[in-house]
């Protein structure tokens, strides 16, 4: 495989071809985990590690897995990956595990990355395979953060924790300023993805056949 | 080969037992940390109860806290199990109590912690630390802005446990026994009312049996 298509395994995810935007996959996690940038952000390194992790193994044994049960076989890999890191997140990141609950489990479930092992990485080498499950997850990833930097500088007027609207200028302390409530709830997440979903698809030219 | 059924059964059951493994050893290995972060959240949750938790507090900051602070605790209930509630404060001169309280929302079990002042009638605080409730709706019980309705109410009224319950309408902000709701929450809300009730009433009985002869529990 020549470099150009390297990079593009791994590029083309990010924008062109992106699970979220382009694929519309892997949207319930996305509008879930983010109201805070931390939480979108712990998810989207948990994804990298199982997507990559999960095309790599799958590869390697895709001359092994019998096709009869390749499905079976693919969620096992996927699923021992996830436990496994939603195990680390328990023990060291106590607190984000708890905002996360269900979600990082149920990254079992999103389609990106039963849809990269089938599509992808069952057919491709080792390598090809890492950098396509990079690249898909960090298309995910990239969505995540720009929605929930959008939600939180809105709907809390910080990003990632610092707060980035002055104090005075809330009605609390004298000003004019009100929060976005709706931001931090799910219908504020929609009309985000909505809009960058838009943005994208003006950008690169995409259409749905 | 690889479309014998031989080979297949091999395959699947190969999967099965490495998988197993590695995740056996990695609970094994990471169980201690993880215990130990679920006693330091109810450390937590027990000091948020008495509004005692100050934020950015570290792990070593609640510890001593903690320990410096409060008493555990244990009593029987009328079936012989062993049940637990804390003292805030020394036992000498309490300045508060709190009690676990347990039970069920809609879709989940709720746990919370309820805290009294010394005066045993005085809600002092309450939180939810953890359930399985919709986010968004019944899920709000754990935000600050409901727990804190409760603080100041009364668990007794003319020497009767009525508890403190959650019904519609913002009214009930002048009633001493009772708080208001939240909208898409009545069914986890009826709930609480329902085992916050019946859990202050066990640990009365509880209490009144252990402390005989001290009728401050009324």
């Amino acid at each position: 495989m020549a470099i150009k298509n390297k990079i593009d395994t791994f590029a083309g995810p990010l924008s062109r071809s992106n699970p979220i935007t382009t694929q519309v996959l892997g949207i319930c996690s996305a509008l879930a985990v983010t109201v805070k940038m931390d939480t979108a952000l712990v998810m989207s390194g948990a994804l990298i590690f199982v997507l990559v992790g999960s095309n790599t193994i799958v590869s390697a044994l895709r001359n092994l897995i019998p096709a009869r049960v390749r499905i079976i076989a693919m969620l096992t890999v996927i699923a021992t990956l996830v436990i496994f890191i939603d195990q680390l997140l328990k023990a060291y990141l106590y607190d984000i595990s708890k905002q996360l609950s269900i979600f990082v489990g149920l990254i079992i479930t999103n389609c990106i990355v039963l849809g990269r092992a089938e599509a992808f990485a069952l057919k491709n080498t080792m390598w090809e395979s890492a950098l396509d499950g990079l690249g898909n997850a960090m298309g995910y990833g990239l969505i995540l953060l720009l929605v929930s930097a959008a939600r939180e500088l809105f709907g809390n007027g910080s990003l990632l924790g610092f707060q980035i609207v002055p104090d005075f200028l809330y009605v609390e302390h004298g000003g004019w300023y009100v929060n976005n409530g709706l931001m931090l709830l799910a219908p504020g997440a929609f009309i985000i993805l909505g809009l960058l979903i838009w943005l994208q698809r003006t950008v690169t030219g995409y259409t749905e056949d | 080969m690889r479309s014998s059924s031989g080979y297949t059964y091999f395959f699947v059951i190969a999967m099965a037992v490495i998988s197993a493994l590695l995740l056996s050893v990695m609970k094994i290995s990471l169980q201690e940390q993880q215990e130990f972060n679920k006693a330091l959240d109810t450390k937590k949750n027990v000091l948020k109860t008495v509004g005692a938790l100050e934020p950015g507090m570290s792990g070593s900051d609640v510890e001593e806290l903690y320990s410096s602070k409060f008493i555990r605790q244990s009593i029987l209930d009328s079936e012989g199990n062993e049940r637990e509630f804390y003292i805030y404060g020394s036992p000498a001169s309490p300045e508060g109590y709190v009690l676990p309280v347990s039970g069920k929302g809609v879709w989940s079990t709720i746990n919370g912690f309820i805290a009294l002042d010394a005066d045993k009638n005085t809600v002092k605080g309450i939180s939810f630390y953890d359930h399985g409730e919709t986010p968004g709706l019944g899920g709000e019980i754990e935000k600050d802005f409901f727990t804190s309705r409760f603080v100041g109410k009364k668990i007794f009224k003319d020497g009767e446990l009525v508890s403190v319950t959650i019904a519609k309408s913002k009214l009930q902000e002048q009633s001493e026994h009772a708080v208001d709701g939240i909208s898409g929450a009545s069914l986890t809300t009826g709930g609480i009312n329902i085992f916050l009730r019946d859990n202050l009433l066990d640990y009365l009985e509880m209490l009144k049996e252990r402390d005989e002869g001290d009728t401050s529990w009324q």
